[in-house]
């Protein structure tokens, strides 16, 4: 006899003949899933729907009244209140930034991690370290550094005029490495690209060295009155709007840039190498074999990668509570950080809480379900 | 390398030697990859330094201006840390002062009394820490378990209503956890789980398994189905194939996953607080909210911090190889 | 099949739970399955609704069990009290004053230290619970009001009338962390911890000669403590210099709870403003003239003067400009100056002086209250509560007062604080004693949260952030607290 096909559809009584005692199809999926599920919904099930519960009601939590049904009310209030939009919007900025920095830096890292060098294993651990600290203590820490009068983040800015020499350095490199491919290639492209690249390098090294005040700015910041003051979002006093949510991205992206590594590491690693091999056969372009081989194979992980981490930043607040308590103003007040306010923090709004967690959830699960479409599409289980 | 022809190869070939990455630029920019990484982790780094040297400093060293870097260490951090303090009040302090003077007090109470304290008593924080090593330890390695199992069962057989009961795992963890965390207080002194260690293991495997299932089922697809297609012609049972061909293969996801799940587990602030109390509060919420007497303690929240950080390190140290493995078959081409 | 299956299965399991549930919860998970799209079994529901309010009206049962689970109950005397407080000094002076207890009448008492930021989370989701964890708590002075009417205290009127510890506090700490609703007679807390807000200074920037010189030259009267907010700020000013890293005030400016509210009240009141007249009406009160002035005075106050980096400041970032030398004068509790005092912690100690709140243009002075009061939980059983009122009749006695005082604590006794000791305990002691004849609090009534976060929003956006004019913000507090206060009845 021959198995068809692997999967087995529980339905159908098994076809397959024992040919020693074993455990059936049917009682592998069962066993594996059930205690899985049993144990979802007896922890998950009583707060689900008791907060759904209460969101119809003006329930607070720290009264012994019973909830009053007051049906739709909390949903009204909500959806018609300018201030929470306006919060909502801030968050999706927010989700869109982080999420988006963390992906580029995360799969970077990831590609220059991927190739084995003297090290790697202890480098990766290093690199992961950000993710491992608690958000709340991540929060306090960066406040520290962010502090214009003894953080170290005005002190550090300063040293970013060496990755404008690096970047120049680069320039250079990159230009002879250009013409070396036109000679062997002669594409026209190639030798533009190179020129410029090469005059860039060239100018900016002469203009580092020559006029150094052009550079001047970066040389760090060491008057805190004419220093940027990130998380009060301002600029030698003056307002500087959107700078404090910058700030929090930072953190945020600096913190889980890892998480996106270490799943894209692992889908990296599981590209066989006969197909990079066959692509250099080939004469394939480095960019091809991005293109075509590593980004397809990595694709569903980096997908989830994101998922997963959408769903965090619509739900993040320890780490800006810690930083700017929602501050200065609104710039940083995230939907969540309101929930938290209005659930906790003396007003103890229990009903209207759970009425916006609930609005916040749905439009999580709507983004969800479109990753999740796009990532279904993409394995090809339409 | 330059003679390759004539000599062979200089040193043992550990890489393979793709026609590709064998030419001088390419070893150059191997170096320069190395090199960058390198400086890459430092840069990341650089806060989590800011965190070992201020659980070295002084108070004055820590709120000083510009900020050091070179300073005298102190063990003060530590010491707040480990013991519960309270202010000398006036009227004590000459008292210290003589005792202080005649070698009385040992080395901790020194370095308390130097900050204008003494100590009243060991503080928690070892208990807490122990907590969170239980608590988090166990509740990583069910969620990975049943993870790991309802993983394999969703990726590799049609389960009638896949999608609404992944989407339902996932949706889990989509509630923000201030809002749950109410009613989850009340079921929870109804099954009179408060503050046991019991239900903080229950309560994070449950969390942590929607990010089990859902990673583990995104590297489980991944594993050519073809392997196990071939070791059930051979006879290989279901569990059999699943122990002995899709473990071994898994093994950098189950990897990844653990150390993603014992990160949350073992950082999660907001139910640690809210649901326990005494006996089976773990180190976050102890950590975060040190707020010393008249300020905020930063050196004793460093050195926490750190010392709450180095389990975590160890067990990813100990993982890294296996996060870093390739798959090294290539016995089957599709 | 197996969704309906699995339904079915979560909804028995969210009936026997409900079953077990509290009354205050037992009818509601009944509904929520009602509106669950996926509600296949209204059968089972509409027959299980009955059961479920059946359950709603066995209160006592439920309570009862739950004393009878207590350990302690079955010991015929009380041998443990446990109290809440907040994680600072205070706590570990009353710590150490309870310990005596245990001598003089067998009970051992533990302060139960939950820290700042997390104290009135964990304290009100116990509360919520009908949970008898603790058997006291030295609660917030606004939280009386939500304790009081939500019946997590215990009324004190008689105990402290009988006891004549009515009497051995000052009115207004009585007032203020006892008595609930305002003027009425009724008291739900002893005053423990009496707090306000006050300033300190760099006593050695002042007295310095070329200081004075030159401040006497540029604004044409003498340097010293200012009596008044347009010396304050003139002080401040002078002292600004942000090339030597020193600037003139370290001000509260915290979004997160009630800081920024904190700090601007203390202008405000001093202005001569209030937050509401008699009959609790807001419009025109809280928007008057002199509270836009008073706003306006503490932005201009952040915006020339306040150090650096504290925009999100509240206690430990002021304590820390003072300890880094960077501000001349900052604002903060009187509870928190113990760490200035110490030499140890603050190498600037002996150079920090300490004075009241200054007074406003109009003369008028106040200053923001803090500070809490003892109530004894009403969940616990009745012989624990007369323990705990047995407890609060000893702390009260002036000997204890005042070993509490002689510690740090901010002992709320009348004969303590006129006392010679106490005003030389501690080098803010004499600016405490003088502030606490004029403090004056924010609301205290149950939505105090509500109008908490109004104005804290408000306030961060206009002072911090910059958005906005003084007027504006004042007119929109006092719509947003009408609207509020309308919809509790406290205005018709």
């Amino acid at each position: 006899m021959s198995i068809e096909s692997t999967e087995a559809v529980v339905q159908k009584p098994d076809q397959k003949k024992p040919q020693r005692r074993q455990l059936s199809d049917r009682a592998i999926v069962n066993l594996f899933i059930w205690p899985a599920l049993i144990l979802l919904i007896a922890m998950n099930v009583f707060p689900l729907f008791y907060s759904l519960y209460l969101g119809f009601t003006d329930y607070s939590a720290i009264t012994r009244q019973q909830p009053q049904w007051v049906a739709f009310e909390n949903f009204s209030k909500i959806l018609n209140d300018e201030l929470l939009w306006k919060y909502f919007a801030t968050t999706g900025r927010f989700a869109l930034l982080s999420v988006g920095l963390q992906t580029i830096v995360g799969f970077s890292l990831a590609m220059l991690v991927n190739h084995k060098f003297k090290g790697s294993g202890l480098l990766t651990t290093l690199i992961l370290i950000p993710m491992m600290i608690s958000p709340v203590v991540v929060g306090l820490f960066w406040k520290l550094m962010y502090n214009p009068t003894f953080g170290f983040f005005n002190l550090l800015i300063g040293y970013t005029k060496f990755l404008f020499l690096a970047f120049f350095a680069a320039s250079l490199f990159a230009a002879y490495f250009l013409i070396k491919r036109y000679i062997s290639k002669k594409k026209i492209y190639l030798l533009i690209t190179g020129i410029l690249f090469g005059v860039l390098g060239v100018v900016g090294f002469l203009a580092y060295f020559s006029d150094y005040s052009l550079f001047g700015f970066l040389s760090g910041f060491f008057n805190p009155s004419t220093a940027p003051d990130m998380l009060a979002s301002r600029f030698a006093g003056t307002p500087v709007p959107g700078m404090a949510l910058w700030a929090v991205v930072i953190v945020d992206v600096w913190m889980w840039s890892p998480f996106v590594m270490l799943l894209v590491l692992s889908g990296l690693k599981a590209i066989p190498d006969y197909l990079y091999e066959a692509a250099a056969i080939d004469r394939a372009s480095s960019w091809f074999q991005f293109w075509r081989i590593t980004l397809p194979q990595v694709a569903p992980l980096l997908l989830i990668a994101i998922l997963f981490r959408t769903i965090e930043a619509f739900k993040a607040f320890d780490l800006v509570m810690g930083m700017t308590g929602g501050g200065p103003g609104d710039q940083t007040e995230l939907i969540s950080v309101n929930l938290y306010r209005q659930a906790f923090l003396g007003q103890w709004r229990t009903g209207r809480a759970s009425a916006l967690a609930y609005i916040i959830l749905i439009i999580i699960i709507a983004v969800s379900n479109l990753y999740i479409r796009y990532l279904n599409q993409m394995k090809g289980e339409d | 390398m330059s003679n390759f022809r004539e000599d062979g190869p200089g040193y043992p070939v550990t890489e393979a030697t793709r026609v590709d990455k064998v030419s001088p630029e390419s070893r150059i920019l191997g170096k320069m990859r190395a090199l960058i990484v390198a400086i890459i982790a430092i840069v990341m780094l650089i806060p989590v330094f800011v965190m070992i040297m201020t659980s070295f400093k002084a108070r004055s060293d820590i709120v000083s201006v510009p900020p050091t870097v070179v300073f005298k260490p102190s063990l003060e951090g530590f010491v707040f840390l480990f013991t519960e303090r309270a202010v000398v009040a006036k009227a004590r302090q000459a008292d210290f002062k003589a005792a202080a003077e005649t070698g009385e007090l040992n080395i901790i109470e020194r370095v308390a009394f130097e900050a204008g304290q003494e100590v009243t008593g060991p503080s928690d924080y070892v208990t807490r820490l122990k907590n969170s090593l239980i608590i988090a330890g166990l509740s990583t390695i069910f969620s990975v378990s049943l993870g790991l199992f309802a993983a394999y069962a969703f990726s590799r057989f049609d389960v009638l209503g896949k999608d609404d009961l992944l989407f339902f795992i996932l949706s889990t963890r989509m509630l923000p956890a201030v809002v749950v965390t109410i009613p989850l207080f009340l079921m929870f002194r109804q099954l009179n789980l408060n503050d046991t260690h019991i239900g903080m293991v229950l309560l994070y495997t449950v969390f942590n398994l929607s990010l089990a299932t859902w990673l583990l089922k995104g590297f489980i697809d991944e594993i050519p189905i073809e392997y196990e297609e071939a070791a059930l012609v051979d006879g290989y049972s279901r569990w059999q194939t699943f122990h002995k061909i899709v473990l071994p293969q898994a093994v950098t996801g189950i990897a990844a996953t653990t150390v993603f799940c014992l990160i949350f587990a073992w950082n999660e602030y907001a139910f640690a607080l809210m649901l326990t109390s005494e006996n089976a509060r773990t180190a976050p919420p102890s950590i975060a909210t040190m707020l010393g007497r008249g300020g905020i303690e930063w050196s004793a929240i460093a050195a926490g911090s750190l010392g709450f950080l180095i389990p975590v390190v160890i067990v990813v140290f100990a993982l890294r190889n296996y996060l870093l493995r390739g798959v090294t078959f290539g016995a089957v081409r599709k | 099949m197996k969704i309906k299956y699995l339904l079915m299965l979560t909804v028995v399991f969210v009936l026997i739970l409900s079953a077990c549930a509290q009354p205050t919860q037992a009818p509601a998970p009944e509904e929520p399955a009602a509106e669950e799209p996926a509600a296949e079994e209204p059968m089972e529901e509409a027959e299980a609704e009955e059961p479920m309010e059946e359950e709603a009206e066995a209160e006592e049962p439920m309570e009862e069990e739950a004393e009878a689970e207590e350990p302690m109950e079955e010991a015929p005397a009380v041998t443990e009290l446990n109290i809440l407080w907040a994680q600072w000094d205070p706590a570990d002076q009353l710590q150490q004053v309870a310990d005596k207890y245990e001598e003089v009448a067998g009970v051992k008492v533990n302060i139960i230290q939950e820290p700042w930021g997390s104290f009135g989370d964990r304290f009100f989701t116990e509360m919520a619970a009908g949970g008898d964890a603790w058997d006291m708590v030295i609660g917030d002075s606004q939280w009386l009001g939500q304790g009081a009417t939500q019946g997590h205290y215990v009324e004190l009127t008689d105990f402290l009338t009988e006891t004549g510890i009515k009497d051995s506090v000052t009115p207004a700490t009585l007032t203020y962390y006892g008595e609930y609703p305002t003027g009425s007679g009724q008291y739900w807390g002893y005053p423990t911890e009496g707090d306000a807000d006050g300033w300190a200074y760099r006593k050695d920037l002042f007295e310095n000669p070329d200081e004075m010189a030159a401040f006497e030259a540029e604004y044409g009267y003498p340097l010293a403590v200012p009596e008044n907010y347009e010396q304050l700020m003139d002080i401040a000013k002078f002292f600004t210099r942000p090339d030597d890293g020193l600037y003139g005030v370290a001000i509260y400016t915290q979004k997160d709870y009630d800081a920024i509210t904190m700090g601007v009240e203390n202008t405000m009141f001093s202005w001569g403003g209030d937050w509401k007249d008699e009959n609790n009406n807001v419009m025109g009160i809280v928007n008057s003239p002199e509270n836009i002035e008073s706003l306006q005075f503490y932005k201009d106050l952040y915006e020339c003067c306040q150090v650096p980096g504290l925009s999100n400041a509240f206690f430990t970032e002021t304590n820390d400009a003072m300890l880094g030398g960077q501000a001349a004068m900052s604002m903060n509790y009187f509870a928190f100056f113990p760490a200035l005092a110490s030499p140890d912690i603050n190498p600037y100690a002996d150079d920090t002086g300490y004075f009241p709140n200054p007074a406003g243009p109009d003369g008028a002075q106040h200053a923001a209250l803090g500070g809490q009061g003892m109530s004894v939980i009403s969940y616990i059983s009745d012989e624990r509560k007369q323990a705990a009122l047995d407890f609060i009749n000893w702390y009260a006695q002036d000997d204890v007062q005042a070993d509490f005082a002689a510690l740090g604590g901010y002992s709320c006794n009348q004969a303590v604080l006129e006392s010679e000791e106490f005003l030389n305990a501690a080098p803010f002691n004499p600016a405490f004693a003088e502030t606490m004849t004029f403090v004056k609090d924010f609301w205290n009534i149950p939505e105090y949260g509500e109008l908490l976060e109004v104005s804290q929003r408000l306030f961060s956006q206009f002072v911090v952030e910059g958005v906005g004019t003084a007027e504006e913000t004042m007119n929109q507090i006092a719509e947003e607290h009408d609207a509020i206060l309308r919809d509790a009845g406290y205005i018709e």
